[in-house]
Parts: structure tokens; sequence; C-alpha cells
């Protein structure tokens, strides 16, 4: 049975970093509704920033840390800038297409620094005995590591409930034109929402460097998973993204845990959640809080 | 109107079917029949080296994959992120046959035409299958669909023992009517019939753009409000794009594993689907000329690439891995620039080239 809470302990780590991720694809997509399928490279380039100024630099991490948030927030914003800003009304499947070469262009840019193919990881700052709890074992790094996730998923939570960006944002996702009559500039719009999941990107990045390592195979994939995330929690809805990490993270620690190894299966929770995303097009396309759009051709 | 079309200063058609025709003018239809005889005839008058062939025979098997692509990315307007996956399921087919029946057995020596078309049609299932969530999506949803696709396929073949892990599964040589087709011919060989395959599917993929079906295709890609009005079926067409897109991506994916008597998962990856796309982009979507342009400039870039990172490599001593980092850059870059400054590719190109001339020496 500890097993078993086990599994459910590192699947709430996982899936609470996944809800991270998947918040700034949500918040990219929500005003603009573009999939930006270069997100996956933008978490990495947060974690491998943390990691310069961490080690390289000297700062303390928990300096670092913030410091890495603002510089992604500002290079996110800069590539909405240069790429993004000039596709405005162009057909979306052509801004779609801009983002899988971006994709490439950061893969590149990455694999010209030594975080292409090497692996760092971050010098310890916390005490390294787990806490144990009646069998269950959870990690200094892994508890700090969520609870920043969840305080972080709270703050932007409250920025598009009360804050008057926040609330600019929200009317941009909702009605363009509208939203354009009564005075908010919808490009700066566009810009802030890229740099707010540069901001999110950067913090999951710099978790996951301290609770995994820093592999660009790793950090990267958590970018793909992403997909599978917002397509179950519906690609609109930031609630969606932060149930639909927990879950998926659930699912992925459960597969690995009782399903490798018999039946001669391995790796079945890198799969599992493409194969749900699958299913879940088929039967549930607006996934769990995505909203109904009733137009259907 | 002008017989000549290439004086003609405008469109002077008096009827549908005069639009329709595959070659507007007898002048069309003789340069491109002397087009495709001197595809035939030109290795026979010069004397290629293997690695040529080989870099010509990778060219024209990309030119099939992205006329597959074209049709559901350009023509149907549908983003596939997954397009390595489906000629990975061509050339797994053929590996599978493979496993079963060993390298050498008689249907893969002397049966290679049936089980070339058998993976096209394996291919085509496939597509449609993953095309399946279009009954009730719009194309955003698809472009995932495709990409989880991928992450699926790259899962079983790495954790199969069946597809050997990924492992290369090797494919014996050919036979034709002249007997066993042997290491010093055998590039020139599959340059023929990849050669004959392209001729056909070039003409099948222009027929189909004159026939309902295909006009249907672009009809979704521009409104799918107004084609459902006009009633046509959306997502059934959208289907039927995937499907035909995995037809030609299953052709492409047999040819592939004749030609390195191998298959491995290393050809199959993310990656190639990216350039599959970057070469749909970078030769003009939604045209068929463009799909030859671009498998051409993308393998002269990479040759390019290749060339300079390791020039670069021997004067820097650090840059170890140079290549890995050129290659993704490059092809990002292309794409990018392409549809920042140039969206409808080298296809268009060659429209403003011949508008120029038409006009000169007026101009607009």
């Amino acid at each position: 049975m500890s097993y078993f809470f086990q599994l459910v302990v590192s699947g709430i780590v996982v899936g609470s970093i996944y809800a991270l991720s998947a918040l700034g694809f949500v918040l990219i997509y929500k005003s603009s509704r573009v999939l930006n399928i270069a997100h996956g490279q933008i978490i990495a380039a947060g974690a491998f920033i943390t990691y310069a100024f961490t080690v390289w630099v000297g700062i303390p991490i928990y300096i670092s840390f913030p410091i890495s948030m603002v510089v992604t927030f500002f290079l996110a914003m800069s590539v909405e800038r240069i790429f993004l800003r000039r596709l405005i009304g162009e057909p979306i499947i052509s801004v779609i297409m801009v983002t899988i070469g971006l994709m490439s262009i950061l893969d590149g840019l990455i694999y010209l620094t030594p975080f292409g193919t090497e692996n760092f990881s971050f010098p310890p700052f916390l005490p390294t005995e787990p806490i144990s709890l009646g069998g269950v074992s959870i990690s200094w790094t892994q508890l700090v590591g969520v609870s920043i996730t969840f305080l972080l998923i709270a703050c932007f939570s409250w920025f598009f409930k009360k804050s008057t960006l926040g609330i600019s944002m929200r009317a941009v996702s909702d009605d363009q034109l509208a939203s354009m009559s009564i005075g908010i500039s919808v490009p700066r719009v566009f810009g802030l929402a890229w740099a707010m999941a540069g901001l999110s990107a950067a913090a999951a990045g710099g978790i996951i460097g301290n609770i995994t390592g820093l592999n660009f195979d790793t950090l990267h994939a958590f970018g793909i998973v992403v997909f599978p995330v917002v397509i179950l929690g519906g690609l609109d809805s930031i609630l969606g993204a932060v149930v639909a990490g927990i879950i998926m993270g659930l699912i992925q620690q459960f597969a690995s845990g009782y399903l490798d190894g018999n039946w001669g299966l391995n790796g079945t929770g890198q799969v599992l959640p493409y194969i749900i995303l699958l299913i879940i097009l088929l039967f549930k396309p607006h996934g769990l809080f995505g909203i109904h759009e009733i137009e259907r051709v | 109107m002008s017989t000549n079309r290439w004086l003609a200063t405008g469109n002077y058609f008096t009827s549908y079917r005069e639009e329709q025709r595959i070659f507007f003018t007898s002048l069309d239809r003789s340069a491109m029949c002397l087009l495709i005889v001197l595809m035939f005839a030109w290795p026979l008058l010069f004397e290629v080296s293997n690695k040529y062939m080989l870099v010509i025979d990778n060219i024209l098997v990309a030119v099939i994959a992205v006329i597959g692509l074209n049709l559901v990315t350009g023509f149907a307007g549908l983003i596939s992120i997954g397009h390595a996956a489906f000629v990975g399921i061509g050339a797994y087919t053929i590996a599978s046959f493979a496993t079963v029946l060993g390298d050498r057995h008689i249907l893969i020596t002397h049966g290679w035409p049936m089980l070339i078309v058998l993976s096209g049609f394996v291919g085509a299932l496939f597509g449609a299958l993953v095309g399946l969530p279009a009954l009730r999506l719009k194309h955003l949803y698809l472009a995932i669909a495709t990409l989880s696709f991928q992450m699926i396929f790259e899962w079983v073949v790495n954790f199969m023992d069946f597809f050997n892990q990924g492992q290369t599964i090797p494919i014996g040589r050919v036979f034709w009517l002249a007997g066993k087709v042997g290491r010093s011919d055998h590039y020139l060989f599959w340059y023929y019939v990849i050669l004959v395959i392209i001729v056909l599917v070039g003409f099948g993929t222009r027929n189909l753009m004159r026939t309902r079906y295909g006009r249907c295709l672009v009809a979704v890609r521009d409104n799918d409000r107004a084609a459902d009005a006009m009633g046509m079926h959306p997502g059934f067409t959208k289907v039927y794009a995937f499907g035909l897109a995995g037809f030609c991506a299953g052709l492409a994916g047999a040819l592939h594993a004749y030609l390195y008597r191998g298959v491995g998962i290393d050809s199959f990856t993310l990656h190639h689907s990216i350039n599959y796309l970057a070469m749909a982009i970078v030769g003009g979507l939604g045209t068929l000329h463009g799909s030859f342009w671009g498998p051409l400039a993308i393998k002269i870039l990479d040759l390019q690439v290749e060339r300079l990172s390791e020039w670069a490599g021997s004067h820097l001593t650090a840059a170890t891995n140079l290549t890995t980092a050129l290659r993704p850059l490059s092809f990002g870059l292309v794409i990018v620039l392409f549809l920042m400054f140039e969206p409808r590719g080298i296809a268009n190109w060659w429209r403003i080239a011949r508008s120029y001339v038409k006009l000169w020496p007026f101009r607009y």
C-alpha cells in the first residue's frame, strides 16, 4: 500500500510541474489562438538560464530563479515581437507553422551551447535526506518545487481574476474587436501573453532542472507532454490545465509503476498520455473544462 | 484568344473544360514529355558515381513524401506534424515482412512492386485513422493528433522486439528481369523505379485536382462552412485527405526501405517530420511543382550545412557537434523566413518570373 501512496506523491509532484508547463501554453492559446509548438524549448531555455546564473555567475539560487524568470519574460516577449507580431492577421495555419520553425531554431541555438548534449545538475541547496512519512518519502526539492508551483498558479489566477491587465487579457481572448473598441491594445496583450508564458515556462524549467537534473531531451519531452495535458483539460482553461496536469502525472506514474515490466511492456509512462490524447480527441474533443464551440464543421 | 498561352495577357478561358486541361498547349505537352524523357535518359549519357546517385534518389523519395504532405497541408489546409511517422509506417510494413519471412524471401526480392503498393495502402489506412478526429474537430486539434501519432509511432518502434527496438532491420537485394540487382547499379535501378512512381503520383495528383474530389479539398480548406452548404462533407474530406497523404508517405517509406536496404527509426523521427514540413513550405504549399522545388532546395541546403560544419569543425576545436546545431537552426530559419517573407514559396518565384517575361517591357 505504501508503494501506491509513493506513486500518488510522485504523480502529484510530476503533475504539478505539468500543470505549470501547460499554464504557459494555455495563456498563449487563450489570448491569441496560437498553438505554441516551441513551448518545450522555452522551458528548456528557462532551465538553462537558471543554471547559468546559479553556477557560472555564482548567484544564490533563490535570487537567480526570479532573475531567470525575468530574463525569459523578456526573451519570450522579444520572440513574439520579432517573429509573430508581423503575422497578426495572417491565417492561423501559417502562425502555427512559424512556431514549428521557432522550435527548430531554438533547438539549434540550444545545441550550440554545452547544454544541448551534456548533462548538468544543480548544486544541492536543500537538505538531501528525504522526508519520510509512513513509508512514503518525498525529497525536499520536490516539496519546495510543488509549493512554488502552487504558489505561482495561485498568483496567475489572482492576476487574471483581479488585475486590470489580466482582465484586459481575458477580454481580448473573448472578443478582439470589442476589446479594441474599448481601448485595449491587442498586440500588446499578445506580447504580454507570450511574456507571461515565458515566465511560467522558466519557473517550470527551473523546478524540473532541480528535481531531475538538466538534460535537454527530458526538458524537451516536458514541452511535448503539455499537449495531452491541455487537450485533456480543454485548450483554453487554466483550471483545466491544473487539474489535467495532475491527472496526467498520476496516470504516468501509475503506468510506469504497475505496467512496466509486466507483459513485456516498457516505458508506458511516456506513451500513455498520447494514446489518451487520441481517445479524448475522438470522444470528448473539448476536454474536461474547455469551452464548447457550437460551430462544428 | 491567342493560341500561345505564354503570350496571352490575361485569362481568356471560355469554358470550364478548357481551364481544366492538364496541358494548356501542345507546347506544354511536348515540353513535359521532353523533360520526362530527359530525366530517364541522362543517367545513361553521363557516368554518375553512386554517392551522387544516392543524393538524387534521396531527393526524389522526399518528393513523393512531400507530394503527400502537400495534399494534406497545402491543398486541404491541415497541418501534419507527423508525416515522417507515416513514411515510417510504409518502411516498417516492408520491414515486418522481412522480419516474419526472412530478408531474402521471394516475396521481398521478386514481389517488391506489390509490396510497395501494399505499403502505400497501409500508410493510407493509418493516415485515415489519425485523421478520424477531423469528423468532429477543426484543424488546430488535428495538428496535435498528428504530433501524438508521431510520438506513439516512435514509442512502438523503440520498445517492441518485433521491430528490433529501432535498430536497423536488413532487407535483401531485389531481382529484376535481368537478374539480381547488384551493388554497382543498385542506386541507378532504384532511380528508375522512383522516377516511374513519381511520374505516376505526379500525374495522379494533377488529375485529382481536376476532379470534384480534388476541388473538394481546396473548397474545404478555403471555407468549410460554404463547402458544407454546397453539399460536401468537410469531415470525410479531411479524413480522405489524410488517407491520400498516408498513401504517398507509405510509398516513399517503402522506397526508402529498399533504397537503403534497411529500416531504422533514425530516419522517421519528429525532426524529419519538421524537415518534410520545411520542404513543403519552401517549395510552396498548395502547388504541385512546389513539391519538387522544396525537397531539392532543402536537401541542397542540408549538404551545404554539412560541408560548412565540416569546414568549421576543422578550424575550431570546440565545435564537435556543430552539425547537430546548424541543421535544426538552418531549417527553422528557412521555415520562418519563408513564412514571413515568401509564404507562397519557391513556386511563387516561378510565377513572378513568368509574368515578368510575359509583360516585358512593361511592368506593374
